[in-house]
C-alpha cells in the first residue's frame, strides 16, 4: 500500500477550482517531484498534504491514517519554504531546537538532534548566529535542517531552490539528494523547473491546470510525452501536426500532433542513410545555447529546431543547405 | 555642466540653511528668553537660571509631568495590545477583514483635533459609570487618536517579518497557531513596534485639545500647567516648554536609537 | 472543533468596542443630533445648519478656517517644494542635519509654538520692541492677534509635517530622466515642468490634503493665542460644548458636521491620489 495517498482531492478558491480531483499515490522512501507552470496547483496540493489549506472534498492519507482534518502540528510533516522562513529572532541551533522544545524531549537528546542536523547540511561553526548574518543558501540550509530534525513521516519542499543563484543551487541539490538518500527520508518536492525536477527525482508529477498531466520516472517523462503540454513543458520538443510532418518527411502521417526532440535530429552535410527519415533543409538562423547549438531550419517550408553539441565539425552557416535525419521511434505520437 | 552642477549645490545649500534658521529662531528664541531676566532690546540683559530652579522645586509642575507620564503610557499599552490582538485575528485566520480594521483605524484621521473630543464628551458627559468618568474618556479618546499610528506601525511590522509565513513554519513544527503568532510573530515585531509606538507618545504628550476639553481644570497635564503659568510669568513659561520639548526630544531620541540599533542588528 | 473555531473571535473583541464605542457611535450621535432642534426636543429640523451658514459670526469662521488652511498649506508645501528638493540635491552631512532638526521641530506646535511667538511679536515680544526702538514699523505694529498672525503660526508647523510628507516623493525621481531630458536638450526648468513635478503631483495634493486637514483642526495654538476672540470653525465648536457661553450641543454638532465633511473631503481628494501613484512606479 501506498505511504501518502490523496484521493479525488479537489480544491476552490471561491470560484476558482484549482485542483480537480487529483488521485495521488507515492511509496515510503521515494523523492517524488510536483513539476509544472505556477498556477498549475502543485504548490496548493502540497499546502493541503501539510494542512495549511483545507481541501473541498476528498481524503488524504498518510502511513495508513486520515489525516485530512488534522491540524498541520499533529501531522508529523516537515516543510522546507520558499522563503527559508526562518525565525530572525533565533539562532541557528533555537531555530532547529524549536519543534523539539514544543515536544518537551530531553535536553540532551535535543541537543543531540541539533548537532547531527547541522552536521548533515554542513553548518558546523554556525550554530550562534543569527538568520540575518547567513547568506540565502546557509539559510536555506538551515531551514532544510530544521525540517529534518523533527524526524518527519514526510519532508515537504516548496521550491526552496527558487530565491537561491544557480552555482548554490547545484550545491543544496546535490545537498537535498544526499540527505534523502542517508535518511531514506519520503520526500515530496515543487519546482517550476524541469531540469531540477530531472537530476532530483526517483518520480515526476507534472501538472496542468488542477490535474495530473503525465507521472513517471524522468526518462519516461522525458522521452515519451504523452500530451502536447508536456511535450512543450519538458523537453523544448518540435510539435508538429501530421499535415506538416507529411511535408518533412513524404510519407502520409495519422492525424495528431508528433513531438520530436531537437537533439534527435541528425545533421550533415553528407547524405544521410542510417535514420528512418532522410530530408533537405537550410539553415535560416544559429543560436549557441550553453554546449549546443540550436539551428532554426526549413524543411519544405516547415520550420523545426534541430540542437547540436558545440564542435567544429558540426558548424554550419546561415543559408547552409543539408541533410537531416531523424528515427521513427524519436517521432512521439501524443 | 560642472559649473551649474556647482551653483545648484550651493543653492541647495543656501535653501536648506535658511529654513533650518527659520525654524530654529522661534526655539531659540525661547530658550534664550527662559534664561535671562529682560530681553527688550537687541541684546537680553541679566543671566539666570532662576526659572529653572524655580520649576525644578515646585512639586505642582513634577505632578502635572507624572500626570503627563501616566496618561501617555496607559492608553498607548492598552491601544497596543487591542490592536495586536485584533491583527491575529485577521493574519491567523481572516485576512480578508484587514480592509475592515484598516478603515477603522483610519477614520480617527477625520476627526481629529477637536472633533473627536467634543463628539465623545457630547455623547458621553451625563452618561452613567464608568463611561461618564472623564478619566475613561480622556484614556478611551487618546486610544482612538493613536488609532492609525500604532496600526500603522503593527501592520508594517508584521508584513515585513513576513507573519503568515513564519506561522506556517511555526505550525509545521508542531507550534498552535496561537502559540505561533504571540510567540514567535510577537517577539520579532515587538522592536518595530515599540518605535512607532513612542512616536505616538509624542503625540499625547504634546496633547493640549484633548485634555482641555475633556478635562478642562481638573486634571493637570504638564500642558495644562503650561498654560497656567502662561498667564503668570513668560520666563518660567519659556522654561517650562524648554523642558518638555527636551522630554519629547528625549523620546523621539530614544526611538530613533532603537531604530538604528535595530537596523545595525540586520545588518550585521 | 466547531466551538473551538469561535473562540478566537474574542480577540477581535476589545478593539471593536473601543471603536464603536468611542469612534462610530460619537461620530453618528453627533451627525444625528445635528439634525435636532435646539433645547432637546426630539425632532427634524435643518435650521442648525441654516444658522451656521446664515449668521454672520459662523460665515466668518467657515471663511477663515478654510482660508487660514489653504493659505498655510500652500505656504508650507511650496517651502516644503524648495526644501525636499534641495535634500534631493543634497547628500551628506548637512542632509542629515536637517532631517534631524525637521523631526525635532515637527514636535514643536500648540501652546508652546504660539507662545514662542508671543515672545517675539507679541505686545511686549522681543522683535516688536527691536521694531518701536529703531523705528521699523513693520515690526512694532506686527498684526500677531490677528488672522495673519495665526497664519505665521499654521506656516510654521505645517513646514517640517509637508517636508517629511514630500523628501520621500523625490526618491521616486530617477537621475537617469533628469539625463535623458538633458540628452533631448532639455534644461533642468524643462525637467521639471515637464516631467519632476508632473510625476510629483499625486504627492503634493496627497501632502496637501494631509496639511489642510492638519491645519483646519488646529485648536491649541489658535486657543492660546487668542482664546476664544478669533472666529475659526475648531474654537466656535468648542465653545458650544466647554467654556463660559450657554452651551448649545445641537448646534454644535451641526459645526462638528460641517468640519467633518470637510476632512473627509480632503482625505477623499488624498486616497484618490494614492492609487495613481502606485500605478505610475
Amino acid at each position: 500500500m501506498a505511504y501518502i495517498e490523496f484521493k479525488n482531492i479537489d480544491k476552490f478558491y471561491g470560484d476558482n477550482h484549482v485542483l480537480k480531483g487529483i488521485n495521488l499515490e507515492i511509496n515510503k522512501g521515494d523523492f517524488v517531484t510536483l513539476l509544472g507552470p505556477s498556477g498549475c496547483g502543485k504548490s496548493t496540493l502540497l499546502r493541503c498534504l501539510a494542512g495549511l489549506e483545507q481541501i473541498s472534498g476528498g481524503q488524504i492519507m498518510l502511513d495508513g491514517e486520515d489525516i485530512t482534518n488534522k491540524d498541520p502540528k499533529d501531522r508529523n510533516i516537515g516543510m522546507v519554504f520558499q522563503q527559508y522562513s526562518l525565525f530572525p529572532n533565533m539562532t541557528v541551533e533555537e531555530n532547529l531546537s524549536f519543534g523539539l522544545k514544543l515536544q518537551k524531549l530531553d535536553p540532551a537528546e535535543i541537543r543531540r538532534r541539533v548537532t547531527d542536523a547541522i552536521d548533515m547540511v554542513e553548518l558546523k561553526g554556525k550554530e550562534k548566529e543569527y538568520p540575518a548574518n547567513l547568506s540565502g543558501g546557509q539559510q536555506q540550509r538551515v531551514a532544510l535542517a530544521r525540517g529534518i530534525v523533527m524526524q518527519p513521516k514526510v519532508l515537504l519542499l516548496d521550491e526552496p531552490l527558487s530565491a537561491i543563484d544557480a552555482k548554490l543551487r547545484k550545491s543544496l541539490q546535490t545537498s537535498i539528494r544526499r540527505i534523502h538518500k542517508d535518511l531514506g527520508l519520503t520526500s515530496v518536492f515543487v519546482t517550476h523547473d524541469q531540469d531540477e525536477a530531472m537530476v532530483m527525482s526517483d518520480v515526476i508529477h507534472l501538472f496542468h491546470d488542477g490535474r495530473i498531466e503525465q507521472s513517471g520516472s524522468p526518462v519516461e517523462v522525458y522521452t515519451k510525452p504523452v500530451t502536447s503540454f508536456a511535450a512543450g513543458f519538458i523537453g523544448n520538443y518540435n510539435i508538429l501536426d501530421s499535415r506538416a510532418m507529411e511535408l518533412i518527411t513524404g510519407k502520409k502521417w495519422k492525424d495528431g500532433q508528433i513531438a520530436i526532440r531537437p537533439e534527435t535530429f541528425f545533421l550533415s552535410r553528407n547524405p544521410i542513410t542510417t535514420e528512418d527519415y532522410c530530408m533537405q533543409g537550410t539553415i535560416r538562423d544559429s543560436v549557441p545555447r550553453g554546449n549546443v547549438l540550436r539551428y532554426t531550419i526549413d524543411i519544405n517550408n516547415v520550420e523545426v529546431y534541430a540542437d547540436v553539441l558545440f564542435r567544429s565539425t558540426s558548424m554550419y552557416n546561415i543559408g547552409d543547405r543539408l541533410n537531416i535525419g531523424v528515427s521513427d521511434h524519436n517521432c512521439v505520437r501524443l | 555642466m560642472n559649473a551649474e552642477k556647482k551653483k545648484r549645490h550651493v543653492g541647495a545649500k543656501i535653501a536648506i540653511i535658511v529654513i533650518i534658521a527659520y525654524l530654529l529662531l522661534p526655539l531659540v528664541m525661547t530658550l534664550i528668553y527662559s534664561l535671562f531676566q529682560e530681553w527688550i532690546d537687541v541684546m537680553p540683559t541679566g543671566f539666570t537660571l532662576g526659572a529653572y530652579t524655580e520649576l525644578f522645586t515646585d512639586p505642582l509642575f513634577w505632578q502635572s509631568v507624572g500626570r503627563t507620564v501616566i496618561i501617555s503610557i496607559v492608553p498607548i499599552v492598552l491601544c497596543t495590545v487591542f490592536v495586536l490582538l485584533a491583527m491575529y485575528v485577521v493574519v491567523v485566520y481572516h485576512p480578508e477583514w484587514d480592509r475592515m480594521i484598516q478603515i477603522l483605524c483610519t477614520i480617527p484621521y477625520a476627526i481629529q483635533g477637536v472633533i473627536l473630543p467634543i463628539c465623545v464628551l457630547s455623547l458621553y458627559s451625563s452618561a452613567p459609570e464608568p463611561f461618564g468618568d472623564r478619566m475613561f474618556m480622556l484614556v478611551a479618546t487618546y486610544m482612538v487618536v493613536i488609532l492609525p499610528y500604532v496600526y500603522q506601525g503593527i501592520r508594517n511590522n508584521l508584513n515585513g517579518v513576513g507573519a503568515s509565513r513564519l506561522i506556517e513554519a511555526a505550525q509545521m513544527l508542531g507550534a498552535s497557531k496561537f502559540y505561533a503568532f504571540f510567540r514567535v510573530v510577537i517577539p520579532n515585531i515587538m522592536g518595530g513596534v515599540t518605535i512607532s509606538v513612542m512616536l505616538a507618545m509624542a503625540i499625547v504628550f504634546g496633547d493640549f485639545v484633548i485634555i482641555n476639553t475633556l478635562a478642562g481644570g481638573h486634571f493637570m497635564t504638564a500642558q495644562m500647567y503650561l498654560y497656567d503659568v502662561m498667564k503668570k510669568s513668560g520666563q518660567r513659561t519659556c522654561a517650562v516648554i524648554v523642558i518638555l520639548f527636551l522630554v519629547t526630544l528625549i523620546i523621539s531620541a530614544c526611538a530613533f536609537f532603537l531604530q538604528s540599533r535595530g537596523k545595525d542588528r540586520k545588518d550585521r | 472543533m466547531k466551538t473551538q473555531k469561535k473562540t478566537y473571535l474574542i480577540a477581535l473583541a476589545p478593539f471593536l468596542l473601543l471603536c464603536i464605542l468611542f469612534e462610530i457611535i460619537p461620530v453618528i450621535y453627533t451627525v444625528v443630533r445635528s439634525f435636532f432642534p435646539e433645547g432637546g426636543d426630539i425632532g427634524f429640523t435643518l435650521e442648525n445648519y441654516i444658522n451656521i451658514f446664515t449668521g454672520k459670526l459662523y460665515q466668518q469662521a467657515i471663511i477663515n478656517s478654510l482660508l487660514i488652511s489653504v493659505l498655510s498649506s500652500a505656504i508650507g508645501l511650496a517651502v516644503a517644494f524648495i526644501g525636499a528638493k534641495a535634500v534631493h540635491e543634497e547628500k551628506g552631512k548637512l542632509k542629515t542635519v536637517f532631517m534631524s532638526i525637521l523631526n525635532m521641530v515637527s514636535n514643536f506646535s500648540g501652546v508652546p509654538l504660539a507662545f514662542a511667538y508671543i515672545i517675539m511679536f507679541g505686545n511686549i515680544g522681543v522683535m516688536t520692541m527691536i521694531g518701536a526702538n529703531y523705528g521699523i514699523g513693520f515690526l512694532a505694529e506686527f498684526p500677531l492677534y490677528s488672522v495673519w498672525g495665526l497664519l505665521l503660526i499654521y506656516v510654521y508647523f505645517q513646514i517640517p509635517l509637508s517636508t517629511l510628507l514630500l523628501i520621500p516623493a523625490f526618491d521616486s525621481i530617477r537621475k537617469e530622466w533628469k539625463e535623458a531630458v538633458a540628452l533631448l536638450g532639455g534644461s533642468s526648468m524643462t525637467f521639471w515642468r515637464k516631467v519632476g513635478i508632473p510625476v510629483l503631483m499625486p504627492s503634493i495634493l496627497g501632502t496637501f490634503s494631509v496639511l489642510f486637514a492638519n491645519a483646519l483642526a488646529a485648536y491649541a495654538s489658535a486657543y492660546a493665542l487668542l482664546m476664544n476672540n478669533v472666529s475659526l470653525l475648531p474654537i466656535r465648536l468648542s465653545e458650544q460644548f466647554v467654556g463660559d457661553i450657554i452651551q448649545r450641543p445641537e448646534f454644535g454638532s451641526a459645526i462638528a458636521v460641517v468640519m467633518m465633511v470637510f476632512m473627509v473631503a480632503a482625505i477623499a481628494v488624498q486616497n484618490r491620489m494614492t492609487p495613481k501613484k502606485g500605478g505610475r512606479r
